[in-house]
């Protein structure tokens, strides 16, 4: 197994120098005066400077494949440029909003997986009862609905009408006493931190700031989950040996969860790999939504000023993501069935 | 003549079928429609018919792994007759285990071989680990596998060897009864031997009865010792193994019979082909339920429903209103040992 892993990340490289040409490759399309502005921090620099210089200055005249080169120089030291839109490093920029949408995607995937298995095992359970119609409506309802729709209901609704869950990472009182001495920023998680500080006024503007976007990422991928373990249950419900456990006269709960269930998950880790694909797709609009301050947002704010050093290094950042969560489903599968060997 | 061991009577399994937005019940279908037997301690009852006959839903149902709709079904434990029902069907489980038909799909293909079979142990309250990893490498043994296979997985067996697990599992709890569900029908003939004869050996050592469900005459000749013939849900005869296959007393044997290939390529087979299709067991015809398709029927069969009653001598029992006056031709009985 360890093997195994050691081997699949040895391809990281590989799919992220993919991933790079992919982007580069559109990047051609442009002319080098869009391109030189990734290198101008600030109109100051262009006082006197002939544009041409400047292309000249930083290669941008010369061919792709050059560029290229000169571009992957940098990155593996480290150095992805600056971003215009962000106005500091790509990498700081990276950094810097990365606990925001760890936040947002942690809290978002443990209520999605217990939730999503949950209403399928209910739905299972009661198949072709009212709860399996209810669940049936709300997972339609879950999976027809865009996230930006949802999200926007959700912020009129709690928002606009309650006023019980507002837009924003923090409120303004809680970001100035974040942004003061006296409270240490460990992780960048804002609940983390405000439980490490004690801080417990923080900790619940922090989960206030959360919910509602945890529940648009969540919907959709409750009702795609639900369907899948509703169905994969119902299937290994049917299977010989659930009948053969009932016959060992185990009672009915441990036939549910030892022999049922632990079969329906496996159909279920392998849609999980694309939900985790799903998830990163929906924080770019979630984030957008409730202008929540991380890499997602970021994503959407270069994209729409050509900020193309931004859009490479956000791009090679979902792409490790990517990858490694494709590992880690490989391996959950291994772990959840021992007809699949890893080799 | 040893005491009887299981006692059913008038079993019945009805299948609603529903049609409709609301799903009203339009009909049933009587899988299996008042059947009455017994089982006698430490003897084989071959229970056979062809698809769709009921004979696995009898099996299930005496497990109440499917919800009989009626009858009465009474086990004699401990000197005691108790009768199966969804209450008690939880303790006699350690009396009543069964043997399913499809090896490939009965074991759950997540645990190990060890787990399989201790599990019900652990149910019926075995808590020590070690004592019940003594008893699966015991019953492994005994079944023919190792204590070295106790780790595996089921996909790691072959199919033989995985109904040999089956088998162990069922044997855990040292019942009395176990019904076999076609255990060797999804096997290869030369592992199907092999099978049925640790079935054999297993009876001998364990003083187990078994309710042998099977599609396979030669098969149920070579194990039982008395039979059953089930058609459309329903009991049609029902006697000692020889005298069964020697001397058959209601036409529908007689053309099972009739179908046992013979491996003297000289004999001229006299194979009765039976005309027309087994009704439908949601539409079953008036009178006797295999008059259409019955070269012997009267004007009797059409009107009235033939009971199961005593003919002769020797507790051979058919369903059939001219047994007594005809003369069926059976099978000469293989030599069975």
């Amino acid at each position: 197994m360890l093997s195994y892993i050691a081997r699949r990340l040895m391809f990281l490289p590989i799919v992220l120098l993919g991933v790079t040409l992919l982007v580069f490759f559109a990047m051609s399309f442009l002319s080098p005066y869009q391109l030189v502005s990734a290198y101008i921090k600030s109109p100051e620099e262009l006082k006197n400077q002939n544009l041409d210089d400047l292309v000249h200055k930083y290669g941008l005249d010369q061919p792709m494949p050059v560029q290229y080169v000169n571009w992957m120089k940098n990155v593996l030291r480290g150095d992805l440029g600056y971003s215009v839109s962000a106005n500091m490093y790509v990498t700081e920029a990276l950094l810097t909003r990365l606990p925001a949408t760890l936040e947002l995607a942690l809290f978002a995937i443990i209520p999605v997986i217990l939730g999503g298995v949950w209403l399928g095992t209910v739905a299972a359970k009661n198949y072709n009862k009212p709860l399996d119609h209810i669940t049936r409506v709300f997972a339609i309802v879950g999976w027809s609905l865009p996230d930006f729709v949802f999200g926007l209901i959700m912020l009129m609704v709690f928002y606009g009408v309650l006023g019980w869950f507002p837009p924003g990472r923090l409120s303004v009182w809680a970001d100035n006493v974040i942004l003061s001495g006296d409270f240490v920023q460990y992780t960048g998680m804002h609940v983390i931190d405000s439980i490490l500080n004690r801080r417990w006024d923080i900790l619940w503007d922090a989960v206030r700031h959360l919910i509602a976007p945890t529940l648009t990422l969540a919907y959709l991928w409750w009702a795609y989950l639900l369907r899948i373990t509703r169905s994969s249950m119902l299937d290994v419900l049917n299977k010989d040996y659930v009948r053969t456990a009932r016959a060992k006269g185990l009672p009915e709960r441990l036939v549910m969860t030892r022999h049922v269930r632990r079969n329906a998950m496996i159909p279920v880790a392998t849609v999980a790999g694309s939900m985790v694909l799903g998830l990163l797709g929906g924080v770019v609009i979630v984030e957008t939504v409730f202008d929540f301050k991380g890499v997602g947002l970021l994503t959407a704010t270069g994209a729409q000023q050509l900020d193309y050093t931004l859009i490479l290094g956000t791009t090679l950042f979902f792409g490790a993501l990517l990858v490694i969560t494709n590992l880690v489903v490989d391996v959950l599968y291994a772990v959840l069935d021992p007809r699949v060997r890893l080799e | 003549m040893s005491e009887i061991l299981l006692d059913v009577r008038g079993l019945e399994k009805h299948f609603p079928i529903t049609k409709g937005l609301f799903r009203r019940t339009v009909g049933l279908v009587k899988a299996v429609d008042g059947v009455d037997f017994q089982v006698r301690k430490g003897e084989t009852l071959g229970l056979v018919g062809e698809s769709g006959c009921g004979k696995t839903t009898v099996g299930l149902s005496l497990l109440h792994l499917i919800q009989p709709s009626a009858g009465d079904i009474r086990i004699h434990v401990n000197d005691t007759w108790q009768t199966v029902n969804n209450e008690t069907i939880k303790d006699l489980r350690r009396e009543m285990q069964i043997i399913f038909q499809d090896p490939y799909s009965s074991l759950d293909p997540r645990m190990r071989v060890r787990d399989i079979v201790a599990e019900p142990l652990r149910a019926h309250g075995m808590r020590n680990r070690r004592e019940r990893y003594e008893r699966v490498e015991q019953l492994l043994e005994a079944v023919g596998l190792g204590s070295h296979h106790m780790t595996r997985f089921p996909h790691e067996f072959s199919g033989g060897q995985r109904q040999r697990i089956g088998i162990a599992r069922a044997l855990a709890l040292n019942p009395s009864l176990v019904v076999c569900d076609e255990p060797v029908s999804a096997l290869d003939v030369s592992i199907q031997a092999q099978v049925l004869n640790l079935l054999e050996d297993l009876q001998a050592e364990f003083g187990l009865t078994y309710l042998f469900v099977a599609h396979d005459l030669s098969v149920v000749q070579h194990i039982s010792d008395r039979v059953a013939v089930m058609y459309l849900g329903r009991i049609v005869e029902m006697a000692d193994v020889d005298d069964l296959f020697a001397e058959p007393l209601h036409p529908y044997t007689e053309a099972l019979l009739s179908a046992i290939p013979d491996p003297d390529p000289d004999t001229v087979q006299q194979q009765i082909v039976l005309e027309g299709d087994v009704p439908s067991p949601a539409d079953p015809p008036s009178g006797c339920h295999f008059h259409p398709r019955c070269p012997y029927a009267a004007e009797i069969c059409r009107r009235e429903d033939p009971q199961l009653k005593v003919i002769g001598e020797g507790g051979h029992y058919a369903a059939c209103h001219r047994a007594e006056e005809l003369n069926l031709v059976g099978v000469s009985v293989m030599d069975s040992d």
